[in-house]
């Protein structure tokens, strides 16, 4: 497909009814309307133990915001909008909708129209991930597997002038796990890893996104998951605390970013991140360079405008450690020094447009992992959260349950689970020693997060439970 | 009822076509969606309205499904679909089906909905406290029709509330089938309780005995028994006609599941497959009776029997899921578990359960509760949770009340699929419990 300047963004849009949607929105009086329209198209291939399931399905909405300044109302439905209703009455709430901002050059990808997986292809790569678990890790068996691949077109137009259409195409893949405590026991003693504790099975998730199934590699996905088996196998270190040197793989720098949003997301961040600045008004290390770009090349769910058709943007939150600005919409930007991005997201053709992180980065370094690994001379190697963290602000607290290796003189030894990683906040922030160059992107519960290994000092490792529990 | 018009003879006939082996399983299932949302004071857009309606066709056979489903209820759509599923395109088909269904209604004015958050703030203040208190209340209709390649059953409908408090320090929600005055004065109660327990330190850890009201029951009921006897929850470990016949809890136990027993509003005469629905003993004083399962679980299976599917949305595949639970009510005043209960805990209300099918681990969560002093009610807890493997927990069952109360046992989400649960439960005492507390700072 050839590429669409982004000052066109509804050229190539399909017809729907919107423009006689918001006629009647004006016949009725209303001053304000926005109608959104979505059509997609999705592959599902399911399989458990002992069964398969293949889905084909079409989905095909719509939405309309409309009002005033003294009511409103919010109607969504399924098929194509019809002007003549039924609408619900506006109630007592003012509504207020963007006027139109002009664009920047945005490339749609090629691979956006690139073809759903097909059902033999989808389920082979979920039979070859299981085999290659097998591989890795004797013994596992995959109890849930859920390839997602699905594409859809949106159209926005409001009486302020917005009109925007794009596109988006996202595979997922969601993997669980389980291995019997007998056989991690002998796969730990060849790898002569010490889990001889472990008797109960081991189970893990792993959850994958990118643009197309076909970039998923079995073998590159089986090590992954049975990484993360052999780690949550792991008995808690022998001493109830320990501090060290700290290597966190992108998965828990992504969670712990997640928990981190409210210091750079919405109009209130500015406030809360204020109590984090040093004597020279820096929020965190040179490492920490934090952005977001709805409009990310090559970024999943990258598109010219958010789900309002406001234009995304790249924003820097963080540089060097230096708070910029938070991450704002065009709603939410009076009074603060920030400029606005197009950063409101739809769940879906159901939801409203709320603003949040569109591809939020933590900015890679150069580093390959294995040359931060080896400067820990006595510390932990954390792959992935067992938990969710927690975070206190206002008591400059965190923390969040972690598995991992040990590690002693810049090599992996025995792996550690049933402990928690905790400390300062701000020392989460500051004493940042080293960022990978494996900057990986996934979705995450505040938004698509993209996150590289960090090396981290001055935090402490605790036992999740205490010593003789 | 908007699939009355619905030619489901003709539907069927088209689904025929789908069927070559004995053993082939083919339905379509067509669903009508409403949900009206008030969302917090001052938050625009003003009232929300979500409405869908769609299809889903289904082959199922040898424990593999196919499925297709559309978002709108056109005959060609339907064609389409049918064809995306047929192992084998047939050789002659029939005729598009006319799909046909009411318009949508206008949108109704919801009165109730609308006064519900001055009465709730008033029912509040009779209580001499006032904290900040933003609500959002949600209105859930559903109506379904399945047909299959027999008989199709009577159409259902669903129509329920669901309620969401955030407060400053937490989050509290319930499901609820009507707002009349008690069902205010209810809720109330419990943002009061929740209020009240703000500040309060949760429990320290070790083992106690644990009273739990009807609704913290309906959880632990709903999480350590409904979700251990889904089938498919079940073959994860195994065989899950083996768990026929095996002691699960003590003999004072029982717990069924009885769709048609289920508040009004909420009742069914048959499942989301459209098989009727019975009377479903999950456990008989104590032992494992029939777990619940589906067409597909059931269908190879001597020992299950299908009425227990559900399913959140025509998107989504069907599975094993409970609707009302039940828990014939014991001898015992819940008046006298408390004053039976020495210095123990008592709980109210749960706010989630997790169970890990493959070891048998699990966890209730408690948002708050009181402290059992000398057999009375004493002072306010923070939150805290009990943990053990189920068949531990169960075992230490000493003593079931005697009045039991329906309500939502809440939102439970399996693989991706959202769901009301409800349940009728009396309170339970629960002796030598681990508890430890939850939360609090890092």
């Amino acid at each position: 497909m050839s590429p669409r300047p982004r000052d066109d963004p509804a050229a190539g849009a399909p017809r729907w009814p919107l423009s006689e949607v918001l006629e009647a929105m004006v016949d009725q009086g209303l001053e304000e309307a926005e109608v959104y329209v979505k059509r997609g198209r999705s592959r599902r291939l399911e399989t458990t133990l002992h069964t398969e399931s293949s889905g084909f399905h079409h989905e095909r909405g719509w939405a309309v915001r409309a009002g005033g300044p003294r009511a409103s109302f919010f109607l969504a439905g399924t098929g194509d909008p019809s002007p003549e209703g039924p609408w619900p009455a506006p109630d007592g709430r003012p509504l207020r909708l963007p006027d139109p901002v002009s664009a920047t050059s945005w490339q749609e990808p090629a691979d956006f129209d690139a073809p759903l997986t097909g059902e033999r292809e989808g389920f082979q790569l979920l039979a070859a991930i299981a085999r290659e678990l097998d591989t890795e890790l004797p013994g596992t068996r995959l109890l849930h597997a859920l390839l997602e691949d699905g594409s859809s077109e949106s159209e926005v137009r409001s009486q302020r002038g917005i009109h925007a259409h794009w596109k988006s195409r996202v595979a997922a893949l969601r993997l669980t796990a389980t291995v019997p405590a007998s056989k991690l026991r002998r796969t730990a003693s060849r790898r002569g890893l010490g889990s001889d504790r472990h008797r109960e099975p081991v189970q893990a998730t792993l959850v994958l996104a990118e643009r197309e199934a076909r970039r998923f590699h079995p073998q590159a996905v089986a090590r992954r998951l049975a990484d993360r088996l052999v780690v949550r196998a792991g008995p808690p270190p022998e001493i109830e605390r320990d501090r060290g040197e700290v290597l966190l793989a992108p998965a828990v720098v992504r969670r712990l970013l997640g928990a981190l949003t409210p210091l750079l997301v919405g109009p209130r961040a500015a406030s809360r991140v204020g109590r984090f600045h040093d004597r020279r008004g820096h929020i965190g290390g040179d490492l920490l360079t934090l952005v977001d770009d709805g409009g990310l090349d090559g970024g999943l769910l990258t598109a010219p405008v958010d789900g309002e058709g406001m234009p995304s943007r790249e924003v820097v939150l963080v540089e060097a450690g230096v708070f910029r600005q938070p991450l704002v919409a065009w709603n939410q930007v009076r009074g603060l020094e920030a400029v606005a991005s197009g950063c409101a997201r739809r769940a879906s053709w159901r939801d409203l447009p709320v603003p949040g992180p569109t591809h939020l980065y933590l900015a890679a370094g150069s580093t390959p992992v294995a040359g931060l690994l080896a400067e820990v001379a006595r510390g932990y190697y954390f792959l992935e959260t067992t938990g969710a963290p927690r975070m206190d602000f206002d008591g400059d607290a965190f923390q969040v349950p972690v598995a991992g290796f040990a590690v002693g003189r810049g090599r992996a030894a025995e792996p550690v689970s049933g402990v928690v990683l905790q400390g300062a906040v701000s020392s989460l922030l500051r004493n940042l020693h080293g960022a990978g160059r494996d900057l990986t992107y996934a979705p995450e519960e505040a938004g698509l997060l993209g996150t590289p290994s960090l090396l981290v000092s001055g935090l402490e490792v605790r036992c999740a439970r205490p010593a003789g529990d | 009822m908007p699939f009355a018009d619905l030619d489901r003879a003709a539907v069927a006939r088209t689904l025929t076509q789908l069927v070559q082996r004995p053993e082939d399983f083919a339905d379509a299932y067509f669903e009508r969606l409403e949900e009206v949302e008030l969302p917090p004071d001052g938050e625009p857009p003003g009232l929300r309205v979500r409405r869908q309606q769609g299809f889903a066709v289904r082959l199922v056979r040898e424990g593999r499904t196919w499925l297709a489903s559309r978002d709108d209820l056109e005959p060609r759509s339907f064609a389409q679909a049918l064809h995306q599923v047929a192992r084998v395109l047939p050789t002659a088909a029939y005729p598009e089906p006319r799909l046909e269904v009411a318009r949508w209604p206008e949108v109704p004015a919801e009165p109730d909905l609308l006064e519900l958050p001055s009465r709730l703030q008033r029912a509040i203040r009779q209580r001499h406290v006032a904290f900040p208190l933003r609500l959002t209340l949600r209105r859930h209709a559903r109506d379904l029709q399945v047909v299959g390649t027999g008989p199709a059953p009577e159409p259902q409908r669903e129509r329920f509330y669901s309620l969401t408090a955030e407060l400053g320090w937490t989050r509290w929600g319930t499901l609820l089938t009507e707002l009349g005055p008690p069902t205010v004065e209810r809720v109330a109660d419990s943002l009061v309780e929740l209020f009240r327990a703000r500040h309060a330190s949760p429990p320290d850890t070790g083992e106690t005995t644990v009273v739990l009201g009807p609704a913290a029951t309906a959880v632990l009921l709903h999480e350590a028994v409904a979700h251990a006897l889904e089938a498919d929850v079940l073959a994860q470990g195994g065989d899950p006609d083996a768990a026929v016949g095996v002691g699960m809890g003590p003999e004072a136990l029982s717990v069924l599941d009885d769709p048609e027993a289920a508040p009004v509003g909420v009742r069914r005469t048959s499942d989301d497959e459209g098989v009727p629905v019975t009377r479903r003993w999950l456990l008989r004083q104590g032992t494992v009776a029939q777990p619940l399962a589906d067409s597909l679980w059931a269908g190879g299976s001597d020992a299950l029997s299908p009425g227990a599917a559900r399913r959140a949305h025509r998107h989504a595949v069907p599975g094993p899921r409970s609707i009302h639970l039940e828990l014939p009510p014991g001898e015992t005043a819940e008046d006298d578990l408390i004053s039976g209960a020495g210095d123990g805990m008592y709980a109210a209300e749960a706010r989630a359960g997790r169970l890990d099918p493959l070891t048998g681990a699990f966890h209730l969560e408690l948002p708050f509760g009181r402290r059992i002093r000398g057999g009375s009610l004493a002072d306010p807890i923070g939150p805290f949770q009990m943990s053990g493997t189920v068949a531990d927990l169960l075992a230490r069952i000493t003593a079931v009340g005697a009045e039991s109360r329906p309500g939502g046992a809440g939102w439970c989400a399996k693989g991706g699929q959202k769901l009301a649960v409800w349940a009728t439960t009396p309170a339970l005492c629960i002796e030598g419990v681990r508890i430890e507390p939850v939360g609090g700072t890092p």
